[in-house]
């Protein structure tokens, strides 16, 4: 035993931060999912969306909501990043025994960490730009998705990957349950949210010219 | 009618380091039915004696012959030439320390886990040889046998990214051993014991969930559930102290 690990060995500290990443990628999994849902909103027309986010404004949800997810946003980063291999040799390790094994479950994982950190630099971009441009409308919106359309693009398709496989592993890791019915399940979600944002993603593109 | 069946053999001997490992190709004439395990004998028998490879049952109890076939670690025993077509590609097992060519020492790594599981009963009842057993239900004493079909062939530990990148985390093989002792009535650990030993990035919580384990387990152990079980035992045991 060496000095310095004597003296700030927490028995705990692992098992917290194991929790923190569950937690904080199960709420952001549950805030992209109704994050889409409102998106959506689109579909049924452009006053349903902007008063459900006049609604939100009203009530200060936003004001709580989104300070509150960029500080677990932020958590995550830091619990889940933990597992990512920094050195070369690790990456190296990785990647020949992810193209050895053709195990499923392990290269989702690989895209599960290139996903991530870009997520990490995409979703910064999209909250600044969203923020600097308070309020949320119609308009708004659809005008930025004329530009950007395929950065929104793909960002969506990376959030979704992420998310869906994402609380998939935790149910593998921490769940009851087997993994075949697991995985099944978190595919249909994605499918289901992905439709939505796509068909989202036109309506605006349509909505942009007028 | 018998086929040519051509291999393609991971060759280094650590004793010679001046030798880079390469890959060696033989062709054998392959009958009806033989396992990697029979194949690899009669290579050494009548092409190359100075091949290495181990194996001690020749039918999947001892987990001696363990090594990555065409991509996956299986036992060369128990998993047949004709599964594959074209070239069977053999390498030895990572993780473990490379004796030679196809041979690993997993001895030494799993003996550093039941030491460091501390794995045996743990209770500090006298024995008393001449009084009746205890008695123990049939559903527990299933779900210790169940756990104890291990025979730590190291398939689990290979398949691990989590084992290939950390020297120190057990893997299925050492948290499927922990789970073993925890539904024994007969240790008496307490929750702290047994979080002390495996409640870390060591073990339970250095799992990323790639089970890669509990595909290539060759005994079909339910390795999944037990890594969860073990997890939730800890976040248990962590919690109430």
């Amino acid at each position: 035993m060496l000095a310095q690990k004597i003296l700030t060995r927490n028995p705990k500290a692992e098992l917290y931060y194991d929790l923190v990443e569950l937690l904080t990628g199960v709420t952001l999994v549950g805030f992209l999912w109704t994050h889409m849902l409102f998106v959506a909103t689109i579909l049924l027309g452009k006053n349903t969306f902007n008063s459900l986010s006049q609604a939100l404004d009203d009530y200060y949800l936003s004001y709580v909501g989104i300070p509150f997810i960029i500080l677990v946003f932020m958590m995550h980063i830091l619990t889940a990043g933990r597992r990512l291999p920094t050195r070369y040799q690790e990456q190296q390790i990785i990647w020949r025994h992810a193209k050895m094994l053709e195990g499923a479950d392990t290269w989702v994982w690989v895209f599960q960490v290139i996903t991530g950190a870009a997520i990490f630099a995409l979703g910064s971009i999209h909250m600044w730009v969203v923020i600097s441009g308070w309020p949320i409308s119609a308009m708004t919106s659809a005008e930025r998705m004329q530009a950007f359309w395929w950065f929104y693009l793909v960002l969506l398709i990376l959030g979704e990957y992420h998310a869906g496989f994402g609380i998939y592993r935790q149910f593998v890791k921490w769940g009851w349950f087997p993994r075949k019915p697991l995985g099944y399940i978190s595919k249909v979600i994605t499918a289901i949210i992905l439709t939505l944002g796509l068909a989202a993603l036109w309506v605006f593109l349509k909505l942009g010219g007028a | 009618m018998s086929i040519q069946r051509k291999f393609s053999i991971f060759r280094y001997n650590p004793n010679t380091p001046d030798v880079k490992p390469f890959m060696q190709e033989y062709v054998i004439e392959e009958p009806q039915s033989m396992t990697i395990f029979t194949a690899l004998n009669k290579i050494r028998e009548e092409q190359d004696p100075s091949l290495m490879f181990d194996f001690v049952c020749r039918a999947a109890i001892c987990g001696s012959c363990a090594m990555v076939i065409n991509g996956k670690p299986r036992l060369a025993c128990k998993t047949l030439t004709t599964d594959f077509s074209g070239t069977i590609t053999l390498m030895p097992l990572p993780v473990f320390k490379l004796v030679g060519d196809l041979s690993v020492d997993t001895g030494a790594w799993f003996r550093h886990l039941s030491l460091k599981t501390k794995a045996w009963v743990h209770t500090d009842k006298e024995f008393d040889p001449n009084a009746a057993e205890e008695r123990m239900d049939n559903e527990t004493a299933l779900l210790i046998y169940e756990a104890e079909r291990c025979i730590e062939c190291g398939c689990c530990i290979a398949g691990c990214v989590t084992a290939n990148i950390r020297e120190d985390f057990l893997g299925a093989a050492g948290i499927n051993r922990v789970a073993r002792f925890m539904v024994d009535p007969r240790d008496e650990r307490s929750g702290n014991e047994y979080f002390e030993v495996i409640g870390s990035d060591e073990g339970a919580f250095g799992c990323m969930g790639l089970m890669a384990c509990d595909d290539n387990c060759p005994m079909q152990l339910p390795l999944q559930l037990q890594l969860s079980f073990v997890r939730r035992k800890m976040l248990a045991f962590g919690l109430s102290k």
